[in-house]
């Protein structure tokens, strides 16, 4: 199915299922499908980042693998675990087995021969843990990594994804190197609060995701909420884009756009008035003094 | 077209734009995969396998445009799998690229190259079919490639702006006053210093240490745990505990550099830069009308070399009047978002503003992304309000504003605060005996210096007299 996709049908696809991708989405999707590197997404919130995986992997039929990061995340959360219960379990209910598997060798040299000749048994993947990055790469059908807000992590835990990013695979000391099955499309969310280091911005696609231009915008909100009509939605949007300007402490984004809509949509409004935005303005400004510039705005552009 | 991309990565490397040769494969390599459709589509390929940080993009537009001024883009639909390995070949051999261009057009745009329609695969490869023809005799299907400036050569440095003297103000204005006639530290200063900070240290230490093991406990440490008690058939007599991660903790801080506050700032720095990795995780912020974050010039430089470099004005302008407004949108503006981990934050200046916008709101958001805010001002609180003085407003969003007027002032409360700090990310049975030790030690700490002055004896730190600023 991949070799056969050109960015047109990715956006196709992306729009079918209610994601409205520009020219730069789709092409990085489609050099990231065709490549098989991740893609490094980076961008204010609330733009549609982690927004793109989600749709993408319904799109594609990629099963979607989830990492959250956060402040000290490390291998055992990410990549794998060992299962110690497990083991030691095995060991207590297999003591018999292993008596008489022993018994038969005639002296204890012998018999550390042949137990070590069966160690792989307690070190295998019977007895291992699948983290996310792990399970994605195990995973048969070719699936989709979303590595969110990998800002949040720590620089050592960077320098683990190296490895996993570059080469697909995962080195487990007492297993060996596990290669991916399938190469999964990998997708790595940002949003700026630390500087992602140089080396793994190498390894990947570097896609910028900004505030989508008006016609896309309105697009955005159409898709979403076809119950409002083309003018509103239009009046919706350039409004925002006004009140992006306004050096607010936290602008409105494309997920307020969204919210904004449905909360429109819920209360049938069919124009943009100053009573209109007073009255819904909680949902575009997320702080008091905001609140107050939006409120201005909204009676000088729509008196 | 890999000679095409190399000499355009030389010139994205030429505006400062770091691209390694893994991303210039990536380049090639997606440009084979994709095809060269349009110019649009093109620009767009190499932005996403050649530029890393936004702040790269605009740079990368403006040399996309610059470099392919006259091109035109033509029918190149095939998959190029051999154009690929001959790329690949190519960039590993050293940018051979920059024989070819030495026959260079007079004019400021380099050779003009013609592309033909139809090539196969192959002559491209060896860029057969690309023809150097007259700049006059064009059809449209012709590419220029600029070339002049793009050989390779590393890019200047930045020339310093030396708009300033290298001696800077103070000595001047000053000279009646204590502030010596050197900015840089004496080497007897220096140990005076050192013995200040150790001291300081040896106070802190015996309390660190304790808490530091009980805040290092964490959850269950199940296979030393199994280890420890196999000899007791796997019943957990003795628990062994994981070990947390170490944390410093982190601490932000801004220091005015205009000359009515610098020698505070300097020793500030001074001070910060000593205790830094050994108790702290500092990032340094120094500012005049302009703000420059100095973290790493700090851990690399010998303070003496970053102190001169400060006061030949090459990081932030001196000869500006500074303005705690401006500096706080720039703080707000570059660094407030990669704030790690509530840090403490401390705010060195005299809050005189000269006059221009408060800002102040800004600082109601850096107090809400740190864990404590702190003010330290050489001033007075009756000067407060006057003139241009802003004390009143900013001191209202901070949790402290300390008034410090010497050297060992300024030690007392970055313990404090160092105290503070770590008391907060104590264990909760630890926190308690921190406090009441805090409480004993700075009050121990506050009335021998106390004593010290009133019977005339030497304090700890004033070799030269110039602790008084």
């Amino acid at each position: 199915m991949v070799s056969s996709i050109t960015q047109q049908t990715i956006s196709d696809l992306l729009k079918a299922n209610g994601y409205i991708a520009d020219d730069a989405i789709a092409t990085a999707v489609f050099l990231a499908l065709r490549m098989e590197k991740p893609i490094l997404i980076e961008g204010p919130p609330g733009v549609g980042k982690t927004g793109l995986a989600k749709a993408l992997s319904v799109a594609l039929d990629f099963p979607k693998v989830r990492l959250q990061c956060y402040e000290g995340i490390d291998e055992g959360k990410a990549l794998y675990d060992w299962e110690y219960g497990k083991q030691l379990l095995y060991t207590q209910l297999l003591r018999t087995q292993l008596d008489n598997y022993l018994s038969v060798s005639a002296d204890l040299k012998e018999a550390v021969e042949r137990l070590s000749s069966e160690e792989s048994l307690f070190f295998s993947e019977n007895f291992l843990v699948q983290r996310p990055i792990l399970r994605s790469f195990m995973s048969q059908k070719r699936s989709l990594l979303l590595i969110d807000e990998i800002d949040r992590s720590d620089d050592e835990f960077e320098a683990l994804l190296l490895e996993c990013l570059s080469d697909f695979q995962v080195s487990i000391p007492e297993l060996g190197v596990i290669t991916a099955k399938r190469k999964p499309l990998v997708i790595l969310t940002s949003n700026g609060t630390r500087m992602i280091s140089d080396a793994l911005r190498r390894r990947c696609l570097y896609l910028y995701i900004g505030y989508p231009e008006l016609e896309r915008e309105v697009a955005i909100v159409r898709a979403k909420f076809p119950d409002i009509c083309e003018t509103l939605a239009r009046q919706m949007v350039v409004f925002l884009n006004k009140a992006r300007e306004l050096n607010l402490r936290k602008p409105p984004s494309v997920s307020e756009a969204l919210d904004w809509a449905q909360v429109l949509s819920i209360m049938k409004a069919n124009q943009l008035t100053p009573e209109v935005v007073s009255g819904t303005v909680g949902v575009i400004a997320k702080h008091q003094s905001d609140l107050q510039k939006v409120t201005e705005l909204a009676t000088q552009e729509l008196a | 077209m890999e000679r095409i991309v190399t000499s355009f990565v030389a010139a994205l490397r030429e505006q400062g734009i770091r691209v390694s040769p893994g991303e210039s494969i990536d380049a090639v390599q997606a440009l084979g995969v994709c095809g060269m459709k349009s110019r649009k589509m093109s620009r767009q390929l190499l932005r996403l396998t050649l530029v890393k940080n936004v702040n790269d993009i605009p740079t990368f537009h403006e040399v996309f445009n610059l470099f392919f001024s006259r091109y035109q883009f033509v029918g190149l639909d095939e998959d190029l799998p051999t154009l690929m390995d001959a790329a690949i070949t190519e960039i590993e051999g050293e940018f051979t690229y920059l024989d070819v261009v030495k026959d260079d057009h007079d004019d400021d745009l380099g050779p003009l190259i013609k592309i033909e329609s139809e090539i196969d695969p192959e002559d491209l490869a060896e860029l057969k079919s690309l023809t150097e023809i007259d700049p006059d005799d064009t059809d449209g299907t012709e590419m220029q490639v600029k070339m002049k400036g793009y050989r390779g050569k590393a890019k200047k440095p930045p020339r310093p702006t030396r708009r300033y003297t290298q001696n800077p103000l103070t000595i001047e204005l000053d000279k009646s006053n204590s502030y010596g006639d050197s900015i840089t530290f004496t080497p007897e200063e220096q140990i005076a210093m050192q013995d200040v900070v150790s001291k300081m240290m040896l106070r802190l230490r015996k309390d660190m240490k304790r808490m530091k093991n009980n805040q290092n406990r964490g959850k269950l440490h199940v296979i030393r745990t199994i280890q420890k008690n196999y000899r007791h058939d796997m019943v957990p007599f003795q628990v062994i505990m994981r070990r947390k991660r170490r944390e410093k903790p982190r601490l932000v801080v801004l220091c005015d550099v205009s000359f009515s506050v610098s020698h505070a700032s300097r020793f500030m720095l001074l001070l910060l830069h000593t205790l830094h990795n050994q108790l702290l995780d500092v990032r340094s912020f120094i500012y005049n009308r302009d703000l420059a974050e100095i973290t790493e010039m700090l851990a690399n430089m010998p303070v003496n070399d970053l102190m001169e470099t400060i006061d030949t004005g090459e990081i932030v302008d001196l000869d500006e009047n500074s303005s705690f407004g401006e500096v706080f949108l720039k703080f707000k503006k570059n660094y407030l978002e990669n704030l790690r981990g509530r840090p403490a934050v401390i705010i060195l200046g005299d809050g005189r503003n000269n006059y221009g916008d408060a800002n102040d709101w800004v600082l109601d958001e850096i107090r809400e992304k740190s864990r404590y805010m702190l003010w330290l001002t050489p001033e007075e609180r009756d000067t407060w309000s006057r003139g241009d003085c802003l004390m009143d407003i900013y001191g209202s969003y901070c949790d402290k504003v300390e008034v410090v007027k010497t050297v060992d002032d300024l030690s007392l409360v970055v313990e404090d605060l160092l105290r503070d700090v770590y008391a907060d990310q104590a264990h909760p049975i630890d926190r308690k005996l921190l406090r009441e030790a805090k409480a004993a030690q700075t009050y121990d700490s506050a009335d021998y210096y106390r004593r010290g002055s009133a019977a005339g004896s030497e304090p700890v730190f004033d070799p030269t007299g110039r602790s008084k600023w």
